[in-house]
């Protein structure tokens, strides 16, 4: 047996032995999930829960067909899913474009420091009411929530991530003979997204709870909507239907956005 | 003196002079710096040596005292002159080949004799394969010449380099140092640098000049020769004098225990 083979024995009995490891982790992930599961189901069965309170793996997963067969499920998921995003978008947009225009005048970051803080201290929750008066009861006010949600936290990303760019990197666009917008726009545009891309998978947590909150006081359809309705029916397992199908949306989304910080910051693949 | 490319005269850094702790860095400080010519400022911690090259490029105002370039007052930044820290500053987002370019990018030069030098500069840096490679791929030496090749491309009289090759290993130091006394000397470039390491400081420059503590002052100033090819970095290390000037400079470094 030569060097060369050996190792490549050795290098093929590691890769096996990693592999054996994933596939034991997510045996047991699976085992956990069925445990917990069966164990509900259990003690809904035998009285040592109230159903009527906790709910039922198997009644969970009865309402969850019906929704998928009567079309709600992707319809509700459909519409929470669009106001997410586009809230998603707008806000990350708004917020980036103030945040990094606070850069640009000191002066005009003093003035509206006190303000953004005021703001972006105010729970979303509280907002609602005036946005649905605002703007009604049909998707864009769930929008405008969302996008709310997002915008204050993308302004002050951009802002804090343009202002902790190192100063000799600045000095160093100096002695090259960058003038203040040829540094704005070289360093503390792309160096600021760097930032706001990495908060990508944080707001857009941020922009579904504004979805859901807008959908709570006032809608028609959507997933928090169905939450809403099942909750004030206590219909409890209808609810957790419901959340089930929510989260599987916030996983989804967070995967989609998680793809698009790889692709748009593809320097950061040796972290 | 006024055929010389760099005089620092009388110059001084107080900063906090408004206030009531005002601490003085630089006390006072001369010296020239010719066409072709290597210097090297030495000095313990903290004596302002990276004050002083920020004052010679313009970017902070001195307390005292006059910088001229090529014999005129300095007004803004000054043309021709190419800086290196320790960091090399390369942006994150973009290629080594991205990074070279970055100087004549704001100099509004056309694209393709952008990269046309770039390409150049990383072939004789020793870079050429790496031309696409982000930073974050590239060890630490590799990335010091890509700086290096940065500072190069936009053609710059003279040089001014801050500790480049001090988080470097002694090996890739080494190297580098060969490199940048080749490129300097070949195209009849003027370095200035400031670095902690005697030896380089002796085995690179024509001069060195050695600073106090602060407020800093010129110690004494040595004129260097070797005797030895200048370029080689290991036959200025074995000539005689070598260890002779090393020793001089280091008593006059006055390194304290205590430094920070």
């Amino acid at each position: 047996m030569t060097v060369a083979s050996a190792d490549r024995l050795w290098l093929s009995a590691s890769r096996l032995r990693a592999m054996r490891r994933d596939v034991a982790v997510i045996a047991c992930q699976i085992g956990l999930l069925v445990a917990l599961l069966a164990a509900w189901e259990r003690a809904a069965g035998s009285q040592a829960l109230n159903a009527f309170l906790f709910g039922s793996p198997s009644a969970i997963w009865g309402y969850l067909a019906r929704m998928a067969q009567d079309g709600t499920l992707i319809r509700y998921s459909w519409v929470t899913g669009l106001e997410t995003l586009l809230g998603f978008l707008f806000g990350n947009v708004i917020g980036t474009v103030l945040g990094l225009a606070l850069w640009y005048s000191r002066f005009v970051s003093r003035v509206m420091q006190p303000f953004i803080v005021a703001v972006g201290s105010i729970p979303i929750v509280a907002l609602a009411p005036v946005v649905i008066i605002w703007f009604g009861t049909g998707l864009a006010s769930k929008i405008v929530m969302s996008t709310l949600s997002v915008v204050v936290v993308a302004l002050v990303i951009a802002y804090k991530g343009a202002l902790s760019i190192d100063d000799d990197q600045i000095n160093l666009m100096r002695t090259l003979g960058a003038g203040k917008r040829q540094i704005f726009q070289k360093l503390v545009v792309p160096a600021s997204l760097g930032d706001i891309f990495a908060g990508l998978k944080l707001t857009v947590g941020f922009a579904l709870i504004g979805a859901i909150i807008g959908e709570f006081m006032s809608s028609s359809e959507g997933l928090g909507h169905a939450i809403f309705k099942a909750g004030s029916l206590y219909i409890i397992s209808k609810v957790f239907a419901a959340l089930v199908a929510t989260i599987a949306l916030a996983l989804a989304l967070t995967y989609l956005v998680g793809k698009l910080e790889r692709f748009l910051m593809p320097w950061r693949k040796y972290d | 003196m006024l055929g010389e490319l760099l005089l620092v005269s009388g110059i001084s850094k107080t900063y906090g002079e408004d206030g009531d702790r005002p601490s003085s860095v630089i006390g006072e400080i001369s010296f020239a710096l010719g066409r072709g010519e290597i210097v090297s400022i030495v000095g313990p911690s903290g004596c302002g040596k990276t004050t002083l090259l920020n004052l010679l490029c313009g970017l902070i105002p001195p307390s005292c005292g006059k910088v001229h370039w090529r014999g005129r007052a300095l007004a803004g930044m000054p043309e021709r002159v190419g800086y290196m820290l320790q960091k090399d500053l390369l942006l994150p987002w973009r290629t080594a080949l991205g990074n070279v370019t970055l100087g004549l990018e704001l100099q509004n030069m056309g694209i393709g004799e952008r990269e046309k030098r770039a390409h150049h500069l990383l072939r004789v840096v020793g870079l050429s394969d790496f031309y696409d490679y982000y930073p974050s791929a590239l060890s630490g030496g590799m990335r010091q010449r890509v700086a290096l090749a940065r500072t190069l491309v936009t053609d710059p009289e003279v040089l001014l380099f801050d500790e480049p090759f001090a988080a470097l290993d002694f090996q890739t130091k080494l190297v580098l140092e060969s490199d940048t006394a080749r490129l300097v000397r070949k195209e009849g470039r003027s370095l200035l640098m400031i670095t902690h390491d005697v030896e380089e400081a002796v085995s690179l420059s024509d001069r060195v000049i050695v600073l106090t503590h602060r407020p800093s002052r010129i110690r004494a100033v040595h004129q260097i020769d070797l005797g030895t090819e200048r370029g080689d970095m290991m036959a200025a290390r074995e000539s005689p004098c070598f260890v002779d000037y090393v020793r001089t400079i280091w008593s006059e470094l006055e390194v304290r225990a205590n430094d920070g």
